[in-house]
């Protein structure tokens, strides 16, 4: 408990948040954009990441409530903040982390073909989701006394997790003037993997007023299941004493990162149709593929009915055998580990906008554009949607986003997200384009950072390109 | 343009020191240490049903007065048997209710024994009050037993339960049910 609650401050303390890249998407003065749309209208002609300053990306998420909620310094005693906040909240919120760190990224126009870009790379990305197991939250933190004959279900528990690295290329084609398309192919190596979902059952205590106790306290159809893959294998080597454990588990990490985990496969694609020479419409599909989970797979089942009204006292008159109350529920619900390889798809993700430009640079001197290329235009407004496959069910979120081309040296865009998390999200992205040098900063969620602690979540990604 | 560039950075240098002076504050998370997690968990205990003719033989000649039967019995009780438990329980409060249609009044005892079959801890006694005889709304006695803490860690060894249940001058004219039902309140206080 006290490790959960440590674990959830560290994620916040590292202040930054989601899978929505608002800020990025189809910013197309960065190699990134072609990320989240390979088939980005990008202008340049060679780029390379910095090796591990590329891109870092962090997201943290809490839908439904704020550390400033259970830890506000406000005289109030923390248990009944987290009465407060536990009542708040429901088995549909969530906490939410992703982080990404791109290793290599690099991308060339190709000599034979003008109009193709290609690109690839290498990333590690770490993807977790825990929705709020209210109803046994409500049991661990209130007992069952104030709810007699009322279910508690075991669907409320969900999460999933996993660590792995993606290996991948892309290929970017201006088909036409209006058309540019752009497919890229994604091997996956999962480090770690685990995952419980579509749990079911109940467990009730129920008042038996003509009964032989004064209560029932049932489980009911339980099915509750938990998949591992690349657990059992590190379980064990932690398991042993040996002082080369920890040399042991980083060395067994970095094989599997480096192809030797389980494997999948996977595809992203994007188109830019341009509508007329001011508006442009883009689509994009991310991670569409799966993960065969064939190696080092642990499941752990329990499935079964139970019910319990006490000990028989004096057993004789009944007939019935002596009981030993662990030995019938394990009897009656036994936890089952398997090692069947299974398969998942990975949480596909779908972006999409409308953009409209304006304000053309047109002063003569083509100081802000490029060269061959007709000049920018320095403003742009549009719309921009997204959504994610989540265990329970999707996360949207849609955005207005502004794009401000101030200078060839700096170029930004703010945007306001309305999501999961909150309705005034305001986020912006800052980069700057010194001759070939990029950097570029963005977070959202700006309202509050003076005080994360009263956020729903925030992002920040960060990284340095080489452009040309 | 000088100026405009100025601008530019100062615009930029702003930005990336609000992002860098981002920071959480107005909270306390040394609050953490006050975490008192205090749920109360009502679980079935012991139950029991006593028919008369289950003790007493029908065909017995009803003049025959036997002075006293007792029905001892032991069994499994591990609820109070781990450390967390034991470490973390306040209090148990033992509710029994006894429903009674037998003219006679019974006494039920009970205790616990460790993995050794000794007797740990107090004894308890619980005397259901006499019914009015078979046909009859039966008579209710309830009757709930504190076990304090200190209580609790005397009993932080127990693994079974030995009760008995006394009845005096019983014969085959005595007719009737006696009813036990009963549940434990636990009063969990954990501190993180």
């Amino acid at each position: 408990m006290r490790a959960v609650i440590y674990l959830s401050i560290f994620l916040w303390g590292s202040c930054v948040y989601s899978q929505n890249k608002e800020t990025l998407y189809d910013f197309t003065d960065l190699p990134q954009s072609l990320m989240s749309n390979p088939g980005a209208d990008i202008k340049f002609k060679r780029h390379l990441g910095v090796p591990f300053l590329s891109q870092f990306h962090t997201n943290v998420g809490l839908r439904g409530a704020t550390l400033f909620d259970v830890f506000a310094d406000d005289g109030r005693s923390i248990n009944e903040k987290i009465e407060t906040t536990l009542n708040k909240l429901t088995s549909n919120d969530y906490l939410t982390l992703t982080q990404q760190l791109e290793v290599v990224n690099f991308g060339w126009k190709s000599k034979k073909h003008r109009d193709v870009y290609f690109s690839g790379g290498v990333y590690q990305e770490l993807d977790l989701i825990g929705y709020f197991p209210k109803d046994f939250a409500v049991l661990a933190y209130q007992g069952n006394r104030d709810f007699i004959n009322q279910p508690f279900r075991f669907s409320n528990i969900s999460a999933s997790g996993e660590l792995l690295m993606v290996y991948h290329f892309g290929y970017n084609k201006k088909v036409n003037k209006k058309l540019t398309f752009g497919a890229r192919a994604k091997l996956y190596s999962s480090l770690f993997h685990a995952r419980t979902a579509r749990n079911s059952g109940t467990f009730t205590t129920v008042e038996t007023p003509q009964g032989n106790n004064i209560y029932q306290h049932i489980v009911s159809n339980a099915n509750v299941t938990l998949r591992t893959a690349g657990y059992a294998s590190l379980r064990d080597i932690a398991d042993n004493t040996d002082a080369q454990q920890g040399k042991e588990i980083v060395n067994k990490l970095i094989g599997r990162a480096l192809l030797g985990g389980n494997l999948g496969v996977g595809v992203d694609i994007g188109v830019t149709h341009k509508i007329n020479e001011q508006l442009n419409l883009t689509g994009s599909v991310n991670d569409l593929g799966v993960i065969f989970y064939t190696n080092d797979v642990e499941t752990y089942r329990a499935r079964g009915n139970y019910v319990f009204e006490g000990f028989e006292t004096p057993i004789q008159f009944s007939g019935a055998e002596s009981q030993d109350f662990l030995d019938e529920l394990e009897e009656a619900i036994p936890l089952d580990t398997l090692s069947t390889s299974y398969i998942t798809m990975r949480p596909l993700k779908l972006n999409g906008s409308l953009r409209y430009s304006f304000n053309q640079y047109d002063d003569g001197t083509c100081y802000n554009c490029i060269e061959g290329e007709d000049p920018p235009y320095l403003d742009a407004l549009g719309v921009q949607v997204f959504m994610q496959f989540r265990p329970k069910r999707p996360q949207y979120a849609a955005s207005l986003f502004y794009y401000k081309r101030l200078s060839k040296f700096l170029r930004t865009k703010v945007t306001y997200t309305v999501d999961d998390y909150s309705y005034y999200n305001v986020g912006f992205l800052l980069s700057t384009h010194i001759d070939k040098i990029n950097f570029y900063i963005s977070a959202n969620n700006l309202f509050d950072y003076t005080n994360l602690a009263k956020a729903n979540g925030a992002t920040v990604q960060l990284g340095f390109n080489i452009i040309m | 343009m000088m100026k405009t560039k100025k601008f530019y950075v100062m615009l930029y240098i702003f930005c990336v020191a609000l992002i860098s002076g981002s920071c959480v504050k107005d909270v306390d998370f040394d609050q953490v240490e006050d975490v008192v997690l205090t749920p109360v968990f009502e679980v079935d205990f012991i139950f029991s049903r006593f028919d008369t003719s289950q003790f007493i033989d029908p065909d017995l000649d009803p003049s025959i007065i036997i002075p006293e039967v007792v029905v001892n019995d032991t069994l499994n009780y591990d609820l109070l048997g781990t450390d967390f438990v034991v470490d973390n329980l306040d209090r148990v409060e033992l509710t029994f209710e006894f429903r009674n249609t037998i003219q006679r009044s019974f006494d039920f005892d009970f205790g616990f024994l460790n993995s050794g079959g000794q007797r740990i801890g107090p004894s308890f006694s619980i005397t259901a009050e006499s019914g009015n005889g078979p046909g009859t709304e039966p008579v209710v006695t309830t009757e709930i037993i504190v076990l304090d803490n200190a209580t609790i860690n005397v009993l932080g060894d127990a693994n079974r339960l030995v009760s008995s249940i006394r009845v005096q001058n019983v014969n085959s004219g005595l007719l009737g049910v006696l009813e036990l039902r009963s549940k434990g309140t636990y009063f969990i206080n954990y501190e993180l």
